[in-house]
């Protein structure tokens, strides 16, 4: 039987790895990969207390979501290609407008 | 031989969330953007198992239809739209300043406050199963797709009709960001 802890420890451990990914890492578009690690980890966390509690609430939250992951990753990737055109580069560091 | 079968049965939730933390890693670690993109395409149908060894059958399915069809193919395309090799002899990786590794510490110690009760308090112990009572009638394990469009369509259609128009302004804010500037 699936226990709950080992839900919440697996989906901990996706997030970390996100989040030291996008803390990490120079590329933009790995930036974005972690950033959606990171809402499946908390997809799983829905689906986990869905099943907890009984209730199908978090797997229809958990849906929602997806689409919400769908329409983030359009926009950022559009963003990075717009980078790309703009500076030429996709290295999160060579980017420092910012900084004047 | 029966009995390994039944344990790996037994432990498929496991076993399929252990080979996600690795798709992860790949992901996290690898030097070249596509590789990055096969760590995470494997990093989600691996997380599809978890959903389906969680009983979300439908989730599962539309975890690899969203994901592994759609997200992933996107990132493909834009790493083949943006050129990366100029970058590939420099280090791939740059600690922030120690005030990321502190909010990292920080954050860390928060998850380990939250586990430290419920990891090993009085409900860890209890295995995870269904309720049917709970479910509006509907068992969420046999009649997976019907009770998730009941909660989608009956108790939360407001959400459900916002989402089509947070896609549709994605959509439109896509099209306006990667359109090329007319001269």
């Amino acid at each position: 039987m699936v226990n709950l802890n080992a839900v919440l420890l697996i989906s901990f451990l996706l997030f970390s790895i996100g989040v030291i990914g996008v803390l990490i890492r120079r590329n933009a578009l790995v930036i974005l990969m972690c950033v959606e690690l990171m809402l499946n980890a908390a997809n799983l966390n829905f689906i986990a207390f869905a099943r907890h509690s009984g209730s199908v609430s978090g797997q229809a939250f958990a849906l929602l979501l997806m689409g919400f992951a769908a329409a983030e990753v359009a926009v950022g990737l559009a963003l990075v290609v717009a980078l790309y055109r703009k500076r030429d580069t996709v290295q999160v560091d060579d980017i420092n407008l910012l900084k004047g | 031989m029966e009995h390994f079968i039944e344990t790996i049965g037994r432990n498929m939730f496991a076993i399929f969330g252990v080979m996600a933390l690795a798709g992860a890693a790949i992901m996290v670690a690898s030097r070249s953007a596509v590789h990055s993109v096969l760590g995470f395409l494997f990093a989600m149908l691996c997380m599809a198992g978890c959903y389906l060894s969680l009983q979300a059958e439908f989730l599962g399915m539309a975890q690899i239809l969203v994901y592994a069809g759609g997200i992933v193919v996107l990132f493909l395309f834009v790493v083949m739209l943006v050129e990366l090799t100029k970058h590939q002899g420099g280090d791939i990786f740059h600690l922030q300043s120690r005030y990321a590794v502190v909010t990292v510490l920080l954050g860390a110690a928060a998850f380990a406050a939250v586990f430290r009760k419920t990891l090993f308090g009085a409900a860890s112990k209890e295995a995870l199963v269904l309720r049917a009572d709970l479910a509006q009638g509907l068992d969420v394990a046999t009649h997976n797709a019907q009770a998730v469009s009941r909660g989608l369509f009956a108790d939360y259609l407001l959400p459900f009709e916002i989402l089509s128009v947070i896609l549709l302004v994605a959509l439109v804010g896509a099209v306006v960001l990667a359109k090329t500037e007319r001269v």
